[in-house]
């Protein structure tokens, strides 16, 4: 659907904020505060401009930087589309699978495995990523991409353990959901998993697989997971584009019960 | 390079002597992140040491993380403390009274109102023109920066702010005992988004570095936004941990 962009948004022609700068911040906080979805349609800059009865420079130049941004992408009609969606707090509630929590977005999800081997690590790396040192340091090593509606998501590398999964390297096909395969070939429930998460600038091959350009920000996650019996059975690394999002609810509650453990000194 | 400081006198080993002292500084503030520290030719001129010595030094103070060397540029001071936090404790930051305990500073670089910032505005459901204070922060820790932190509070449900705001007051007791807002819940969104020039340039950082970019809105009992908060870490030294049980 196109959106009559004119009803939303106003030109202040008294300001100095430049018409390009000020029809690029109204489009983005329409996205932010979700009055565009995901591939919702907007009108075309020269459209916009005839509208809003400005030059069609500064709808251009706005729809450029919203690009630019991640925040509008041309779709295969040539329309510029809401490109920007936002992840919810499914991945952080529950260990659900990747694949699950793409269904809940309401998209279409698959697996590309990009990559799969037999990978010898050193001691030191072994002891890096949290795991035990055995004789047995060969490590069933899968890069996959995970994708919703075909569009790349999250690209994820994980490392398990020969002397846990024998006979993976040979058995996993690439384009299986991990968690489940684990369960039902292997009888290992995953129980905890602990994510440590950071934003940083994609290289350029993550930027390729996940169709971005070089340098773009995104959040990397280290994901240790752990079975019922605190046994470390995944060591994996994920990337995704910045719309990775996680909305904490913090009661007051939470909050009264966390200045409640600062100790005496601390209070002062 | 006066903050260097070699004793031939003692037994104590010179290379040990130059990394104390490099450590020293960097952690009384003299030396800051992304200061450049001298060659080793240049100290070992100056203090007619042992190319060695100083090698070593500088291997040490690398292997404890607090230098880099940039292949062609020099060696640089790369001190920065990550800010590691659990993702749910994520508010502490605007609750603790860390600031009188020394461990984070709070800078006050921006003082103002405003009614032209698109997103605050949508946020806070201001109408055309609606006034909003406006605060800039930068949290600093050990002289580095590691927040920059935009506060927008509506003139509506701030009335003489300027009058009230107390230096050093965390965020969330000075709304809920200033002003007797019950704060209700907190939605955090965290993404990650690439610095404009800018922020960089308060934050210490190269322009298009990946930031974390965390929006609070601070909702009271009556379900009203009342405050709107822009967050940005730099990405490089910001942790958040979670940990996710199976189903």
């Amino acid at each position: 659907m196109l959106y009559n962009l004119q009803e939303l948004i106003t030109i202040d022609r008294r300001s100095t904020v430049h018409y390009d700068l000020q029809v690029k911040e109204s489009i983005k906080s329409l996205i932010l505060d979700k009055t565009f979805y995901y591939k919702t349609e907007l009108s075309s800059p020269d459209d916009l401009a005839d509208q809003l009865k400005v030059a069609n420079k500064f709808t251009i130049a706005a729809y450029k930087d919203l690009e630019f941004e991640r925040y509008i992408k041309k779709n295969k009609k040539g329309i510029f589309a809401v490109s920007y969606f936002e992840l919810t707090n499914y991945f952080f509630d529950r260990n659900t699978a990747i694949y699950d929590a793409i269904i809940s977005l309401g998209m279409t999800p698959s697996i590309e495995c990009v990559e799969k081997k037999v990978v010898k690590l050193d001691e030191k790396t072994i002891m890096e990523m949290g795991f035990k040192v055995t004789k047995n340091r060969k490590f069933f090593y899968i890069n996959r991409l995970y994708l919703g509606d075909m569009k790349p998501i999250i690209i994820l590398e994980n490392y398990l353990p020969l002397y846990i999964f024998s006979g993976i390297d040979e058995k996993f096909v690439g384009d299986e959901p991990l968690n489940a395969y684990l369960d039902e070939i292997y009888n290992v429930k995953t129980s905890i998993s602990n994510r440590v998460m950071k934003a940083v600038n994609l290289n350029s091959e993550l930027a390729a697989l996940l169709n971005e350009r070089k340098n773009v920000a995104s959040i990397q996650s280290t994901n240790h997971v752990y079975d019922k019996d605190g046994r470390l059975i995944d060591y994996g690394i994920s990337h995704t584009i910045s719309s990775y999002y996680f909305q904490a609810l913090i009661t007051k509650d939470e909050m009264n019960s966390y200045r409640s453990k600062l100790s005496p000194t601390e209070k002062t | 390079m006066d903050y260097i400081y070699v004793n031939k006198l003692l037994t104590t080993s010179i290379y040990k002597q130059i990394a104390s002292s490099v450590t020293d500084a960097i952690d009384s503030g003299l030396l800051k992140y992304n200061d450049k520290l001298p060659t080793e030719k240049e100290i070992c001129q100056a203090f007619s040491i042992s190319q060695t010595a100083v090698k070593m030094a500088y291997e040490k103070l690398i292997t404890d993380g607090k230098i880099k060397r940039i292949k062609g540029k020099g060696t640089y001071i790369t001190n920065r403390t990550n800010f590691r936090t659990d993702l749910h404790s994520f508010y502490e930051i605007n609750v603790v009274e860390s600031f009188h305990n020394g461990i984070y500073t709070k800078q006050t670089i921006l003082l103002g109102k405003t009614s032209k910032d698109y997103s605050a505005n949508r946020e806070l459901k201001l109408k055309n023109s609606e006034l909003c204070y406006l605060v800039i922060n930068v949290i600093k820790s050990k002289q580095n920066p590691m927040l920059l932190q935009k506060i927008y509070l509506p003139k509506r449900y701030f009335i003489d702010f300027e009058k009230r705001l107390k230096k050093d007051s965390s965020l969330y007791p000075f709304i809920e005992e200033e002003y007797n807002y019950e704060i209700k819940h907190i939605h955090s969104t965290f993404s990650a988004i690439n610095a404009s020039a800018s922020d960089a340039l308060l934050l210490r950082m190269n322009p298009d570095d990946a930031l974390y970019f965390v929006r609070e809105k601070i909702i009271d009992k009556n379900d009203t936004v009342i405050a709107y908060i822009c967050n940005y870490f730099p990405g490089e030294f910001t942790e958040f941990e979670v940990i996710v049980h199976a189903i």
